[in-house]
């Protein structure tokens, strides 16, 4: 690191004392000049500069005098140095600094008119301070727009050098996508190697241009920035819990900008651990749903097979009568509802309590059941907390990461930052386990590439490497030998070469990672969806605590088991009970006295009996004991395979009511199909994957008659005589402060500390037994032998992305299944032949394209869009314990036709 | 009272004395030019420099001036401008306002938004006869914004002048005509106002 060196939390630098306008002031050795200065509060104009990379000193702004030294010097590039005399104003430095703004403005095109950075544009602040009205020569640069990348456009005319956006991509982002090349006379930013642009368009280049040398195709020349309102909001894609501010002008959305962005320039760089501001392609780039002409705008009521526009009251007032009616004839246990983890908190407390309360049922679930209560139900039984543990600022500053099923810079970009930050910054170890070439792994000190669906086995193996190499922490197991024996029996089994042969990596590199993270002062574990989807998913999280227990890591501060989250709010799904275990708070619903304090504040009796989850539901659908269905924002028409009989299922229902912003392929079955506001479109809050509760607040006025989630549910709910009256989003929220007080923390993560020893003194012996496999058996033996990944695409989430063109038009469907180019070659397959895909749960034809990003024998088709149907050729599997539905991986034969 | 006032009084009253006297000045005035127009049917000469309707101009080519810049709407002290600007695929840089609407009833014309124009594309007219029965044709949208400009071209050039916005020039209207600088190849030569 240059100038701007982070704050390493373990070494302290020593402080020096320099005069800066006559007043002495301290500073940490090392640092810019710049920096020491803005410390006190003096800002000097600067345009090349930005806290959260190094100084690169193009702009030639930022100049002081120092005592001894003839010309002006920049201070960003200045190292600050004990007993230095500065001053940093006056006329001569005025005189320079316009001689400066000056230089820039002669090859400047002065089209600020169609600009559209004009008004937002450092150069034009910078030119109106020091008053530059008179150009003595100007000179055209007379460079084409390169409108070659999807996404971006480069108007070279307007660039001033400053180097932010190549800066930013290589030191914050790390995919160094941008360079400097000499092209017709005139230094130009261009994409590696002068081709079409072609990487993660995070946008953060965009966010930190000064000028309008680089623009958003998606929103170019529809705005300037002062006709916008802007309102910032968090994030809806997925659990990072990003904030980000949509620009709108009327009921449009023109375009999303990030906190990251040239004008807040001045900060210390540690203040990055926390996050830096920008946002990901999905955050700045896929808002086009939001005013989708897609949208649906009335309700709609099924009348003699036709779904048919109705008034609201009408609607409202039908549903509820057939609700009650079906309750009535059946008992409220029929009735179960589903909803979407990406409604805000006060939507998911008040759904849980249509069902609950006003109901009288105990079947209600949210999509948090597609993977995030695996890792949820295993911490709470093993480390007695409901999340995962480490913040991002000690993910950050780790000096071990194991990140283990998580493809992170795909599924989560922005929290990936925090390790790409570990790695760049604070020097961490990273090892990376994946059955595909990540690029986190690139970046890794270990990447290790194992075989598809062997995340468990390699868990074991890391747990028996670390018995084998005496890695274990003899204060922490000392408290439970007879736990540690238990585990050390269930270990036994199998032999860490025979595990290390299974997951496709040598034994050595197993002791090698297992000796790195037990050795590391702070060590963190990071598991994602190749854990938590699959199948056995419980028990390994489960595992790697047993591994975080053994090494001594668990609870000690700046270790921790963590896990990102796909859809945006599971957290605070599982946080306000939309599920059958918990109530809000994560209460256990089988605790007959917390049942008893939310009956008491509702005024209910509420249900006994344990709740049905999400495939029950649909089991029960089936078999006729669950006749009526509320979905909020499902689609399970459209997420689960075709084995799962959705259709028939959903066919067979009484009443089926579907409260979606969009027609889904679950609501053309439904009997009541209830227009809901986006994100964009409602006040609320949301709980980030590491527990930051944050605001989402109403950037545009309701598109149609849609209606906020919360409105409709508590309409119905109202209707069936359970006092629901909210008059804002406000109001819930105050109802949900008074049962879970210091639940909503202002969007500062509250420290956890794991507390459970209960858990190794009993039951843990038991399960452990269970917990590993006892042989490692050979797969393939069925002639498939290719493994078959159903997973997330950088450029999507969900289905909700699909709706968005901006993305789309970046990341299209391409029907095609991915290969790895190898395989391809050894088959004699090219991009857009065919091939037969059998599984044990079907056959599909499909065409291929190859992915570098695939290792041999492994092949990927994105699980957001269903045509042709790969989903459907995976068996699902259904976790026994927490009821999780894998259906993400299978093997699969593929053969030529 | 004298006799002989009392005398001139009554005389006077019985000859309508003070009619005749007002009566002089309308009779009098028979003999001069009027200066009541006589409008609709005679027209009042107006100065250059008037401030009447707005109207949208083109170059003589036929290119559209605008280049859908929003300043126009930023500069409006009573908000009566809306600019729906948007990218001009067929050229590159070019941006035009793809819908422009003045709202004629709310203008003070004040001329400001003539003002901002960077390339003096808005212009004030002699125009002050758009009376209506229906109040909505008052919202001026971009083709009779046009409509007035062409209408009333000669009178929109003589506003600018008057102005001082622009001269009649050849370096002044290459520069204009030039805005945004279009740069299809890196080879084409500058414009003329920027190589002399």
């Amino acid at each position: 690191m240059g100038l701007k060196p982070a704050t390493n939390p373990d070494v302290e630098a020593a402080t020096i004392e320099l005069t800066i306008d006559g007043k002495t002031v301290t500073a940490k050795d090392g640092v810019s000049l710049y920096d020491v200065i803005a410390s006190t509060g003096k800002i000097i104009p600067a345009m090349c500069y930005h806290y959260t990379f190094d100084p690169f000193g193009s702009c030639g702004m930022c100049l002081v005098t120092q005592e001894g030294k003839k010309a002006p010097v920049r201070s960003c590039t200045a190292k600050a140095a004990s007993g230095m005399i500065i001053r940093t104003e006056g006329d001569d430095l005025f005189q320079a600094r316009k001689k400066a703004v000056e230089k820039h403005l002669s090859v400047h095109p002065l089209d600020c008119p169609v600009c559209d950075a004009d008004g937002h544009c450092e150069l034009q602040d910078m030119s109106f301070q020091h008053g530059v009205t008179n150009l003595a020569t100007a000179k055209q640069k007379l460079i084409p727009e390169d409108t070659r990348s999807l996404v971006l456009d480069f108007n070279m005319n307007r660039c001033i050098a400053c180097g932010e956006c190549i800066n930013i991509c290589k030191d914050v982002q790390m995919i160094d996508a941008l360079q400097f090349m000499k092209k017709g006379g005139f230094n130009q930013v261009v994409a590696k190697g002068d081709t079409p642009l072609a990487c993660a368009f995070c946008g953060d280049c965009l966010a930190v241009c000064p000028v309008g040398a680089i623009t958003n195709k998606f929103s170019k020349y529809l705005y300037k920035p002062w006709q916008l309102r802007k309102t910032t909001t968090t994030c809806n894609y997925c659990g990072d819990g990003c904030q980000m501010s949509l620009e709108t002008k009327d009921t449009e959305v023109v375009r999303v900008t990030s906190l990251l962005s040239w004008k807040n320039k001045w900060g210390e760089r540690s203040e990055t651990a926390k996050g830096h501001g920008g946002l990901c392609v999905r955050g700045r780039f896929g808002f086009q749903f939001i005013d989708s002409g897609e949208r649906l705008k009335q309700p709609l009521v099924r009348q003699s097979g036709q779904l048919t526009p109705m008034p609201w009251l009408e609607t409202v007032d039908a549903a509820a009568e057939r609700l009650a009616a079906v309750k009535a004839k059946y008992g409220p246990q029929a009735i179960a509802g589903l909803i979407t983890a990406r409604c805000t908190n006060e939507d998911l407390y008040v759904f849980q309590k249509l069902m609950r309360a006003a109901i009288g049922t105990p079947h209600v679930d949210s999509s948090a059941r597609y993977g995030h209560l695996n890792f949820v139900r295993a911490v709470r039984r093993s480390l007695g907390v409901g999340r995962m543990i480490n913040d991002s600022e000690e993910i950050t500053k780790a000096k071990a990461i194991l990140v283990i099923g998580s493809n992170i810079t795909e599924t989560n970009p922005v929290a990936s930052l925090r390790v790409k930050e570990a790695i760049r910054v604070y020097k961490a170890q990273v090892v990376v386990a994946d059955s595909a070439v990540t690029n986190i792994g690139k970046l890794a000190s270990h990447p290790l590439l194992i075989k598809p669906a062997t995340e468990g086995l390699f868990i074991q193996a890391l747990l028996k490497a670390s018995l084998e190499e005496d890695l274990i922490d003899a204060e922490a197991v000392g408290k439970h030998p007879a736990a540690f024996a238990a585990l050390k029996q269930a270990l036994a089994g199998v032999p860490l070469d025979a595990l290390a042969g299974a997951t496709g990596v040598t034994s050595a590199q197993i002791r090698e990672a297992a000796t790195l993270f037990a050795e590391a002062p702070r060590s963190v574990v990071l598991c994602g969806e190749g854990v938590v989807r699959r199948s056995g998913g419980y028990q390994q999280v489960l595992a790697l605590v047993d591994l975080l227990w053994i090494t001594g890591k668990r609870g000690r501060p700046g270790c921790g088991l963590n896990t990102v989250v796909e859809e945006a709010n599971e957290q605070g799904a599982v946080d306000m009970g939309v599920a059958p275990e918990f109530l809000p708070g994560q209460a256990n619903y089988g605790d007959d006295q917390a049942r008893a304090r939310f009956a008491e504040a509702w005024d209910v009796t509420l249900p006994t009996g344990r709740g049905a989850t999400l495939m029950e539901i649909l089991k029960r659908c089936r078999s006729g004991e669950v006749k009526a269905r509320y979905l909020v924002g499902e689609n399970p028409l459209a997420t689960l395979p075709r084995s799962c009989d959705v259709q028939a299922a959903l066919e067979q229902l009484d009443l089926l009511i579907c409260q979606d912003p969009f027609m889904t392929e679950t609501a053309k079955l439904a009997h009541f199909v209830l227009p809901a506001c986006t994100f964009a479109e409602k006040d609320g809050t949301m709980t980030s994957q590491d527990g930051k509760v944050q605001r989402v607040r109403e950037t545009m006025d309701s598109l149609g008659e849609s209606l906020p989630d919360w409105h409709i549910l508590a309409a119905i709910g109202s209707r069936l005589g359970c006092t629901m009256d909210y008059e804002s989003a406000q109001d819930i929220l105050r109802e949900i402060m008074k049962l879970l007080p210091g639940y909503y923390n202002l969007g500062q993560t509250k420290k956890i500390a794991p507390v459970a020893d209960a858990y190794l003194s009993e039951g843990y012996q038991p399960d452990v037994a269970s917990r590993f496999s006892s042989r490692v058996t050979a797969q393939a033996a069925s002639g498939r032998t290719f493994g078959l990944t159903v997973g997330q695409l950088l450029y999507h989430s969900g289905k909700l992305s699909t709706r968005a063109s901006g993305l789309m038009t970046i990341a299209p469907n391409s029907g095609r299944l991915r290969m790895s180019p190898a395989d391809m070659e050894r088959m004699g397959l090219t991009d857009g032949s065919r091939v037969r895909l059998t599984s044990s749960a079907g056959a599909l034809e499909l065409g291929v394209q190859s992915d570098h990003a695939l290792p041999s024998m492994a092949c990927f088709f994105p699980e957001h869009f269903n045509e042709p149907p790969v989903k459907d050729l995976i068996p699902v599997e259904t976790d026994p314990v927490t009821g999780v539905p894998a259906f993400k991986q299978t093997a699969v034969s593929i053969e030529k036709v | 009272m004298s006799v002989g006032a009392l005398t001139k009084k009554i005389l006077e009253a019985a000859l309508f004395d003070e009619i005749w006297d007002a009566m002089k000045v309308t009779f009098k005035h028979m003999f001069y030019k009027p200066i009541t127009f006589q409008y609709p049917r005679e027209q009042r000469t107006i100065p250059d420099a008037h401030r009447g309707a707005l109207g949208l101009l083109r170059y003589d080519d036929g290119k559209e001036r605008c280049v859908g810049c929003d300043l126009c709407e930023a500069a409006c002290p009573s908000r009566c401008i809306k600019v729906i600007s948007a990218e001009d695929k067929s050229l590159p840089l070019q941006r035009y306002a793809s819908e422009f609407y003045i709202d004629i009833t709310k203008c003070v014309f004040c001329g400001y938004c003539v003002e901002a124009c960077p390339v003096n594309a808005l212009a004030m007219t002699k125009m002050y006869e758009y009376s209506t029965h229906d109040k909505r044709t008052l919202l001026f949208d971009k083709k009779r914004l046009y409509q007035i400009g062409e209408q009333h071209l000669a009178d929109a050039k003589k506003y600018l002048y008057t102005h001082n916005q622009e001269k009649n020039d050849d370096m002044f209207h290459d520069y204009r005509y030039f805005f945004p600088q279009s740069v299809v190849q890196s080879t084409q030569p500058p414009p003329r106002h920027l190589t002399s």
